[in-house]
């Protein structure tokens, strides 16, 4: 009936099938997405009237910051469902998530020093919204060194779980912070999309690299949630298939 | 064309943006098709070949 599709995904065999199938269709409209973004961010779009090409790092800076954010509540969300549900897929998908979202983390500092060492005149200030990024790249390191100190993976699952679940408090800092303090970090200028700050030309290179990244975001969680199905499936007979195909 | 590549002299901030992120792009690409051999692997080994076990 209505609720057969949410019962599916809770089937491991149904799950590592279906993201065998899905990861191309996600991965290649993702490399086209980013590429198109790139072209446009780094050739078709003006020099920014204060930054000149300088702001075109906003093209990595601002993907990999979305990232930072989108994989840990994807992770947290999971995480929290696998508690709840006691659902083995959802652990699968929050492990998943760590180390991808652990690596834009650090790619969104290390992009936004690179900016702002010629905007602000530094590579790092102890600012609201580094230090909160900053406390979001330990929560994933934390969490990852937490999974790999427990052997057993149920275990590893619940405790690293709620560790996802507890850090989930740091979202809406690092979202807000550059509101609630002074910032030297700007305000958001992308997501009010009412009333955009940025010329199209800018602006949609920029939507295209975030759902780019998305998608590929998507596609290499596809692949590694295969990976973590097979490691929580213990003598499974469908493994044999599964190994076979 | 040199022009584009000077990036009106922010070259040495725009260019090691974009090779850090393309590099985390492609280890990320890696990583995970490695992780799934890994499990392939461990999983080969963790169930028994048809036939050998009753």
């Amino acid at each position: 009936m209505a609720w057969t599709w949410f019962h599916r995904l809770a089937s491991p065999p149904h799950v590592y099938a279906l993201a065998t199938r899905l990861t191309p269709w996600v991965a290649w409209p993702a490399a086209v997405l980013i590429l198109a973004g790139l072209y446009g961010g780094l050739v078709l779009a003006p020099p920014d009237y204060q930054q000149g090409d300088g702001f075109r790092i906003i093209y990595v800076h601002a993907s990999s910051g979305w990232m930072s954010l989108m994989v840990y509540v994807t992770m947290a969300t999971s995480a929290a469902v696998g508690l709840i549900w006691r659902m083995k897929i959802a652990h699968a998908v929050a492990a998943s998530c760590a180390p991808i979202g652990a690596s834009f983390t650090l790619a969104a500092l290390v992009t936004g020093s690179l900016w702002g060492r010629p905007m602000w005149g530094t590579y790092w200030e102890w600012d609201p919204r580094l230090t909160s990024e900053l406390i979001l790249l330990f929560l994933y390191l934390g969490y990852m060194a937490l999974r790999s100190a427990i052997d057993e993976v149920h275990r590893a699952d619940r405790a690293s779980a709620l560790l996802a679940v507890v850090g989930v408090v740091n979202v809406p800092i690092i979202h807000y912070s550059v509101l609630w303090w002074n910032s030297l970090h700007q305000a958001p200028s992308v997501m009010k999309l009412a009333k955009p700050e940025m010329p199209p030309a800018m602006l949609l290179p920029l939507l295209l690299m975030l759902a780019g990244f998305t998608l590929f975001f998507l596609s290499l969680l596809l692949v590694r949630l295969r990976g973590e199905i097979l490691r929580r499936e213990r003598s499974a007979s469908w493994i044999r298939e599964a190994l076979a195909g | 064309m040199n022009e584009f590549f000077h990036m009106g002299g922010y070259a040495r901030f725009v260019w090691p943006a974009y090779a850090l992120t393309l590099a985390i792009v492609v280890l990320n690409i890696v990583w995970a098709r490695r992780a799934l051999a890994r499990a392939c692997e461990e999983a080969r080994r963790r169930v028994p070949i048809r036939g050998a076990r009753p």
